[in-house]
């Protein structure tokens, strides 16, 4: 774990209002289970808005270190051409953790599945210590496995197809995308979150993003239905 | 770790920044971030299914006639946790609506805020964007 992993962690735990301690499950891990509200964020290098006195909920690197390829492929997108969320079809797992829209998070001791709103879609993460399959078909959403380091759960995730752009601003990405998000809870109603992009082919280091999630109680996942009444298809008005 | 902390006062909703609007995957395919429009109206309808909230408002123009526009706001779940309720905008409801008109010219508009004749605000689009208006991490 970093040093500046932990100091942003602790700044995020301090920040937050205290509000009682970590649940664990059974075998002693931290839950994560729950609806959580999560930071949209179109713009992944970008910091998030926060009220004052609050830690963003987002806190992005600055500007991307784009190779020349994933700079030339990032000035070339035009969702005037055709923008694929608009017709619907999957996001793409970094855009589908930056949605607006809360996710569930079921834990089961070698199992986490993330319930997503947006787009009403889901990803099983099995946490029993498998590794990726040594031939893994390219899809939207990658394939994931999962990993304790001590109270923090790493996710894993590699291929992917060339589908999708890592934001709605449209930042590229290769088949090369690896993706690894360390989730931590800080507190009783908080969740510290980073995910780290690599892909030689679109950047030249990797970058990270921070974000914090807080737990809603209250929420319930609602339908959504991304088809119904999609006006801006079915009326013309976008490719 | 980025030592800037970007700041901005809570208020109902209200803060201008002269950067782009990002708030909605099919913005920038659709609407035009610099052409702003302010429709004084009538709500006539209001469509509340998802992917977004559409609200139909009877704008009256200056020459005295009437053009019906429609307005995009974000996923009717989004505004629902912010207490706008399909209820929220009644026809016959008198608005002032701030927003972004499409490319192609038409009377449909991307919505940022809709104000009440009492001052009140409802902020239409994406929280924690880069949207000039966006109101940062709203609870509710």
């Amino acid at each position: 774990m970093s040093i500046r992993w932990i100091v942003w962690m602790i700044a995020a735990s301090a920040a937050a209002a205290p509000s009682g301690s970590i649940p664990r499950t059974p075998d002693g891990k931290p839950s994560f289970s729950g609806v959580w509200e999560i930071p949209y964020v179109p713009d992944m290098s970008k910091n998030g808005r926060a009220a004052p006195g609050i830690v963003p909920a987002q806190v992005g690197p600055g500007a991307l270190p784009f190779t020349a390829w994933g700079e030339q492929d990032f000035k070339a997108y035009d969702p005037g051409k055709f923008d694929y969320t608009a017709h619907c079809l999957p996001l793409g797992w970094t855009r589908q953790m930056n949605t607006p829209m809360p996710l569930e998070i079921m834990q089961e001791p070698n199992r986490i599945a993330i319930l997503f709103e947006a787009w009403q879609t889901f990803k099983v993460i099995p946490t029993d210590g498998r590794s990726h399959p040594k031939n893994v078909d390219a899809t939207w959403m990658g394939n994931s496995v999962g990993r304790w380091e001590g109270d923090t759960l790493v996710i894993d995730t590699i291929g992917f197809n060339e589908k999708t752009r890592l934001d709605t601003i449209g930042h590229p990405h290769s088949d090369q995308l690896h993706v690894v998000e360390r989730l931590s809870r800080t507190d009783a109603t908080h969740l510290a979150y980073e995910i780290t992009v690599t892909d030689p082919k679109a950047y030249s280091e990797p970058f990270s993003n921070k974000r914090i999630f807080t737990l809603r109680p209250d929420w319930e996942l609602m339908e959504y239905s991304c088809e119904e009444n999609n006006k801006e298809v079915t009326e013309g008005h976008v490719k | 770790m980025r030592k800037k902390l970007v700041l901005v006062v809570a208020g109902m909703g209200l803060f201008l920044a002269a950067v782009p609007v990002w708030a909605h995957h099919a913005f920038a395919a659709e609407f035009d971030a610099n052409k702003s429009v302010k429709l004084r109206g009538t709500v006539t309808k209001m469509e509340w299914i998802n992917p977004h909230a559409w609200i139909h408002i009877d704008v009256k123009n200056q020459d005295g006639t009437t053009t019906n526009w429609m307005v995009e706001g974000g996923t009717p779940n989004t505004l629902f946790r912010r207490g706008i309720t399909k209820d929220s905008l009644l026809p016959g409801t008198e608005i002032v609506v701030d927003g972004y008109q499409a490319k192609d010219g038409s009377n449909r508009a991307n919505g940022r805020d809709v104000t009440f004749p009492d001052g009140r605000k409802l902020f239409l689009g994406n929280a924690n964007s880069d949207a000039p208006g966006s109101a940062g991490a709203e609870k509710k």
